[in-house]
């Protein structure tokens, strides 16, 4: 099977310069966990999850605890979410991005989510322009069509 | 430019419906106000993406030419449109952006044995300049991507007259070929200040464009000449419910069905009428031809009770099932 058999055709991204109050906007309306990062081309130039904003939410030194559930919440995690906020997308996006093709083997991409710990993974023709995405879920649901039909 | 059958480029024609909708068919003969009415089949009551640039979507979809649908949703209805084109049209690339509220829902009830149909529209969410901006900025990275745009339907509340100029004026500038469907002031101004090439009046609500009340054939062709004046290369004025008034540089012509007309049949005729255009014009052939074949995929749609998949051949049988009078 290929990422063409379970591609999400949807060109749904944000731009560079666009803040984080706008990509988690998007997330939250569309119940996406991540976007790609574009250009004007529509060119992926990186990628921005939920995850990527948690973690500049909260302290650094957090992951030197083994346990952080003793400690008081003091609104940390809101009142650096309010400093981020208008900040761009572009400070807190991985770069470069992993992107699969269509031609490429879903056993590739599936182990591209696990291996890089992503939920989904933007789709991209051969001039890296966006063109859609896949999700863990599509990979394992494209298995298991498959398998009826085998 | 070369339309090869089966074969899917990536997205040749980017539609924009900025008020999608829900569209709810429901059939119920005998249908009349103030009494209750029980479906009697899961299958007289369906639930389908709608919105009339949605609609030429699917439409074109099914005929082969790959698309990019463009609009503004919102909520828990604005997912169910989302969901619901993706699973029944996978080919269909979408680029949506989410606002408060709820997308509108629009209600038909379709009456076979009456040959009646009755529509529920409601007006759709209100649209912040912040949502419209986010809007454009990817309307303006899609365009260099397809070779024509059809902007149809209604504006939700928040979008005002400007805004649809601004959407041609930016296709127009980039060479796209634009096709726009729709009414009220809005579109009035996008025809007088920047006309698209290929104009079609949606006159089922409203038949008042450019001034112009229009109650006889003499009033319909005077309207078809005015919008060529002001620029546009094809124009459809529908013209009591069997006929549609059409022009372009070199006439106007009144087309003409052959066959008697169910109304209750005349759902998405005017979104099919569209999509025949665009096919036409992908393929490179005339103004008049290219009018010629949305009156044949029109008349094909007719052929379905509800708004449905057309398939090229469906539409090239019907080429020949109206009657065409030049007027001038």
């Amino acid at each position: 099977m290929k990422v063409r058999d379970v591609i999400i055709r949807d060109i749904s991204a944000v731009f560079e310069d666009e803040t984080v109050e706008n990509f988690v906007i998007m997330c939250a309306k569309q119940l996406r966990s991540g976007l790609p990062v574009v250009d004007e081309d529509m060119v992926v130039i990186g990628f921005i999850s939920e995850s990527d904003i948690i973690n500049a939410t909260v302290p650094s030194y957090f992951s030197l605890l083994q346990s952080t559930s003793f400690l008081p919440d003091t609104h940390q995690l809101v009142s650096r979410f309010a400093r981020i906020k208008d900040r761009k997308v572009s400070e807190f996006m991985s770069t470069p991005p992993i992107t699969v093709r269509e031609d490429d083997s879903l056993m590739h991409a599936a182990d591209l989510l696990i291996r890089r710990r992503m939920k989904s993974i933007p789709v991209v023709d051969s001039y890296g322009r966006l063109v859609g995405f896949v999700t863990r879920m599509q990979i394992l649901r494209g298995a298991m069509e498959k398998r009826w039909e085998v | 430019m070369k339309l090869v059958k089966g074969v899917k480029t990536f997205m040749r024609v980017l539609t924009v419906t900025l008020n999608p909708a829900l569209d709810r068919e429901l059939i119920l003969p005998n249908f009349t106000i103030n009494s209750l009415h029980r479906l009697r089949n899961p299958s007289d009551s369906v639930m389908t993406p709608g919105g009339k640039g949605i609609n030429v979507s699917m439409i074109l979809d099914s005929m082969g030419i790959s698309n990019v649908a463009m609009g503004i949703l919102a909520g828990y209805v604005g997912r169910i449109v989302e969901e619901e084109l993706r699973r029944l049209h996978p080919d269909i690339t979408l680029n949506f952006v989410y606002t408060d509220g709820e997308t509108r829902e629009n209600i038909t009830v379709i009456d076979p044995m009456n040959d009646t149909i009755t529509e529920i529209n409601s007006p759709g969410p209100l649209v912040s300049e912040r949502e419209l901006e986010i809007f454009y900025r990817r309307y303006l990275m899609t365009l260099p991507r397809v070779e024509m745009v059809v902007i149809s339907g209604s504006a939700p509340p928040g979008v005002d007259e400007g805004y649809c100029l601004k959407l041609v004026g930016a296709a127009k500038s980039k060479g796209k070929v634009v096709f726009m469907e729709s009414i009220g002031p809005f579109f009035d101004r996008v025809l007088q200040e920047d006309c698209p090439q290929v104009v079609r009046a949606d006159l089922r609500r409203e038949k008042r464009v450019l001034g112009h009340e229009l109650k006889e054939l003499q009033d319909y062709v005077e309207l078809a000449k005015e919008i060529r004046r002001l620029g546009a290369k094809a124009v459809v004025l529908s013209y009591k419910i069997v006929s549609d008034v059409v022009a372009t540089e070199e006439g106007v012509w009144k087309f003409t069905i052959k066959d008697h007309v169910e109304v209750s049949h005349l759902l998405g005729t005017g979104d099919a009428f569209v999509a025949g255009m665009v096919y036409a014009v992908l393929k490179g052939l005339s103004y008049y031809e290219v009018l010629k074949y949305g009156m044949a995929a029109a008349i094909a749609e007719i052929r379905h009770l509800r708004k449905s998949e057309l398939s090229i051949e469906d539409m090239e049988r019907e080429l020949q099932s109206f009657d065409i009078e030049r007027i001038e």
